[in-house]
């Protein structure tokens, strides 16, 4: 009958109509936009110059002579410059006794100046955050950091937060992921991160050389971002994420040991780092890499990288003098134009960099964040990011790979592709022009130049 | 002659008969329409009569293909329907801690200790008077750590303390549930006062050798109903990521948090905080619904943090002696039930039948409009859930919650006998008190339970929960040696 033909064509047509449209808007809402981003400044009476860090190191009397050149040492050959930012517990005596106030306003007043800016540049209220991620690895007050945010904000009553402790230096991705993850399920949701790492509480009072490089490196920084899947603000935003990769080498015990906060000999709190963490790191990066390579390189990559494989297996008598990792290595640099490293320190950076076949332009970024910032730890891939953004590096179709190491033992990387032409000066304003420096040789190397023959 | 007074007609008309009438009209609203247009279509084809009926169906000359592309249209819009709704997350089984005897912490050996570190008289008599109204029994346990005099609350003992709590419970889970490690996809950790790095998700990936591709998270410092944050992430992990399982741990460390100086609002969490843990395993495959216990219906959460008295009610500072705790304001119970009506603001709508969301619209417009001055209407909460997990936070929120919804002894039960057994075990209380009620062989297929927990911040989560099938006793779970004893009567005040 033609009135059951017509009832049974519209219904299936509006079938197909509602499963394009569910698609598509499935698809229009799956994306992880960033909005912005502020990297923390501190003011300028909380710079650590190598003087003032040899100081502190001096007022630990349990430590001897040799222990005291092999701090220097390592503070002097870091790549750290003299514009680096300490809390103010340590530059004002007290590192081996912060009161809790101490330790809460350090990340207060990281938390604070990044939101006031992010939220005064992007022009998003506060009202308006639906969901809210605090990562800082190594303080965990009650009530948490994402309750103080939302008291002095005066956010709504049914944000979603959750506060991130001790996932390493590498928890911004994670972070991300969890966001990400929320923008999955619902739509037009908007998330405000913080990252960031307390200091002030984890200075190490003894005489373990294992624990007392964290001491020495670490450094002050902080992130805010803002992340959206709203459609609607795409036009305003900087990156889109195209893909996140975690690897967590945990279930390996040398792994999860290289790198674990603990207590020393004489019962002393400190950050534990151990020989094998170099292995361990390898290792991550090459279980990341694995996972990592087909979501972000061109097929045509994969497919040489495929047949070079097949080659050195099959010819392997004729190639068996060609070195087994060249024969396999992957050229990261076609599916990703820009690298924001986590700057570990100059020897982590140099070994990823060589890993990747990156070119001393690869890595600047990451050598002059750690030059300026030190190692802000789990904010360090935003200091990059800001560098090549104040370079006006990053134009529109850019792929940044952002990739990070910390303690469990963990790789993270994420993968953004930029929206438009970025030129913000961000943290870097002030500084940049000085950039890239030529030499990253403390100016002090001649004054405890001595410690070289130690 | 003067004969007895005529009883009161309106109180013996039995209102509540009224109102159990009117709730049975307006849930039922649906079928009290459909069944008149039943019984007319029903009457319209007898008196038709069978041989017009058949008569009628010929006449619309339909033949193979019609039939096939109607029944093909039905079941295609149906298959559409039924795949856009959000994936069902159900709770395969959970296991609780059961702390071994000898960390037992009596009244007596409490005060004693208490004597021996404490010498300020005055703050061990607040602790015995706060002991004594606390509602805690004589079994509650606190980690080997605190029984040193003085508490050695060094990290080495935080770590020794979170593997036994943490690993015993998820060994148990695994032995209950069949749960292969490597078979576990996402991994959420939450224990407020304790974060160490490498986090204690990294701890158990460790232990448990997980996979490498394992979606962990830790939450830390988000207070006592963090439980409840957690399985809401978990939820949102498993809507994303379909044929997933989600291992959930909540937990409180009590090891680095003992406060050892002499501020009365500070020394409350050490009467009241002892050692538990809960393991959960949630899971989004079709083939666990089958054995799954309960299915999750809401996850809701409330944040009151934009309120300072609200967000300084419970907070972590530091005395005048400089030893840092949690000072607890007076404040706390008001808060609690501000929090309370806050959450029950958005959860209501999303669980109360018909009937009582129309009498609380009715009496809100009989307030603003008529008269302000009117008891505001309180939701029969009942008439949604059949079982209440309040979290054991302490004998005054217990109360307080008690009295705000309207609640029976019965429905509280289970959260009074948690305090009394085990103590404040924070997140993880609401899941020693769903293994109470499933250990009283109440929990029937079909029961609705609802998970209210409070935490710093000021937080008030809720959870809701449908259970899929009768839970059989005896339960294995901490209450197997020791629920035949329960319910015990808790006095006001056991004098030490």
């Amino acid at each position: 009958m033609e009135l059951l033909w017509t009832i049974s064509a519209t219904l299936l047509l509006c079938s197909l109509l509602s499963i394009l449209w569910k698609e598509f808007d499935r698809r229009r809402n799956r994306n992880c936009y960033l909005l912005d981003y502020v990297c923390y400044k501190p003011s300028d009476d909380r710079k650590l110059s190598t003087e003032l860090c040899s100081d502190v190191i001096a007022r630990n009397k349990r430590l001897s002579v040799s222990d005291y050149k092999f701090l220097l040492k390592v503070v002097v050959n870091s790549g750290i410059s003299e514009e680096t930012y300490g809390p103010r517990s340590i530059i004002e005596g007290r590192e081996e006794c912060p009161t809790h106030d101490d330790c809460v306003d350090e990340v207060d007043d990281c938390m604070h100046r990044t939101l006031d800016e992010l939220f005064l540049r992007t022009g998003i209220s506060p009202i308006d955050v639906d969901v809210l991620v605090v990562n800082v690895s190594m303080f965990a007050p009650s009530p948490s950091l994402t309750s103080r945010i939302i008291n002095r904000y005066r956010m709504r009553e049914d944000v979603n937060t959750f506060s991130l402790a001790g996932m390493g230096c590498s928890a911004s991705p994670i972070a991300i992921d969890l966001v990400n993850n929320i923008f999955k399920t619902r739509k037009r949701t908007l998330a405000v991160v913080v990252t960031s790492e307390s200091i002030a509480p984890n200075w190490y009072c003894g005489t373990d050389k294992s624990m007392m490089l964290g001491n020495c490196l670490f450094r002050s920084g902080g992130c805010s971002f803002m992340l959206t899947n709203d459609p609607s603000l795409k036009h305003r935003a900087k990156m889109s994420l195209k893909c996140l990769v975690r690897a967590h080498l945990g279930a390996d015990d040398d792994a999860y040991s290289c790198a674990i906060q603990r207590e020393d000999a004489e019962g002393r709190v400190g950050f534990h780092l151990s020989k094998s963490l170099p292995k361990a790191a390898v290792l991550a990066f090459a279980e990341n890499l694995q996972r990592l390579a087909p979501k972000v390189l061109p097929v045509g990559e994969l497919a040489l990288y495929v047949l070079r494989g097949l080659r050195h297996r099959l010819w392997r008598s004729k190639e068996a003098r060609t070195d087994a990792a060249t024969a396999a290595r992957v050229n990261f640099k076609s599916g990703v134009d820009h690298f924001c490293l986590h700057t570990g320190g100059a020897a982590v950076i140099d070994a990823v960099g060589r890993a990747l076949g990156l070119t001393k332009y690869d890595v600047e970024p990451a050598r002059m964040t750690l030059h300026r910032w030190g190692n802000t730890s789990v904010s360090s891939l935003w200091y990059v990011l800001g560098y090549m953004e104040a370079k006006k590096r990053l134009r529109r179709k850019d792929r940044v790979l952002m990739l990070s190491f910390g303690a469990g033992f963990k790789c993270n990387s994420c993968l953004w592709e930029v929206l438009r032409d970025l030129n913000d000066g961000g943290a870097w304003e002030d500084c940049i022009r000085a950039y890239p420096q030529q030499t990253l040789v403390n100016p002090f190397m001649e004054k405890f130049g001595w410690v070289k023959e130690a | 002659m003067t004969g007895a007074p005529l009883p009161l007609f309106s109180s013996s008309v039995k209102l509540k008969y009224v109102k159990r009438g009117y709730q049975h009209l307006v849930d039922n609203f649906v079928t009290f329409l459909s069944i008149p247009v039943m019984v007319a279509v029903g009457l319209e084809l007898a008196r038709r009569g069978p041989q017009e009926i058949v008569g009628l169906w010929r006449a619309l000359e339909l033949d193979v293909i019609h039939i096939l592309c109607s029944v093909f249209v039905i079941v295609f819009v149906a298959t559409v329907y039924l795949m856009s709704r959000p994936r069902p997350v159900y709770l395969v089984d959970y296991a609780c801690y059961k702390p071994p005897s000898n960390c037992r912490v009596p009244f007596s050996a409490f005060m004693e200790h208490t004597r021996l570190i404490n010498s300020d008289e005055k703050s061990v008599q607040f602790q015995m008077r706060i002991l004594e109204r606390s509602g805690l029994g004589e079994e509650t346990c606190l980690p080997p750590a605190n029984h040193y005099i003085p508490p050695r609350p060094t990290m080495e003992a935080s770590r020794a303390e979170a593997q036994l709590v943490i690993f015993s419970a998820i060994d148990d889970l695994i032995r209950k549930t069949g749960l292969k490690p490597k078979d576990i996809d996402i991994l959420v950790v939450n224990c407020s006062l304790f974060s160490p790095t490498p986090s204690l998700s990294a701890m158990i990936i460790n232990k448990y050798k997980l996979r490498s591709n394992i979606r962990s998270f830790n939450l830390s410092g988000m207070g006592c109903s963090a439980g409840l944050i957690s399985i809401d992430l978990a939820r949102d992990l498993l809507q994303v990521h379909p044929g997933s399982n989600a291992l959930v741990i909540s937990t409180e460390i009590i090891t680095p948090n003992y406060y050892a100086g002499n501020q009365r609002s500070m020394l409350l969490p050490n009467c009241l905080f002892r050692m538990g843990a809960a393991a959960i395993l949630l899971s989004n495959r079709r083939r666990d619904a089958r054995r799954a216990k309960y299915r999750l219906v809401h996850v809701v959460r409330t944040h009151k943090g934009a309120d300072d008295r609200a967000y300084r009610c419970v907070y972590e500072e530091e005395d005048a002696e400089g030893h840092t705790g949690i000072s607890l304001s007076k404040d706390l119970m008001a808060i609690a039930g501000e929090a309370l009506k806050s959450n029950i603001t958005t959860i209501g709508p999303l669980v109360l039948p018909m009937s009582e969301q129309l009498l609380f619209f009715f009496s809100l417009v009989a307030r603003k409009l008529i008269n302000p001055k009117r008891k505001p209407y309180i939701p029969d909460f009942k008439q949604a859930f059949e079982h209440f997990c309040i979290h054991a936070g302490g004998r005054a929120v217990i109360d307080e919650l008690q009295k705000n919804l309207e609640l029976s002894a019965e429905h509280v039960e289970a959260s009074r006998m948690t305090l009394h057994r085990f103590g404040n075990t924070s997140s993880s209380s609401l899941w020693y008190e769903l293994n109470y009620i499933e250990s009283k062989g109440r929990m029937r297929r079909g029961d609705r339970v609802w998970q209210i927990g409070f935490g710093s911040g000021f937080k008030c989560n809720s959870a809701v929960w449908k259970c899929l099938r009768t839970v059989k006793t005896p339960v294995d779970g901490p209450w197997s040696d020791c629920i035949h004893r329960y319910p015990v009567h808790i006095p006001e005040v056991v004098k030490l």
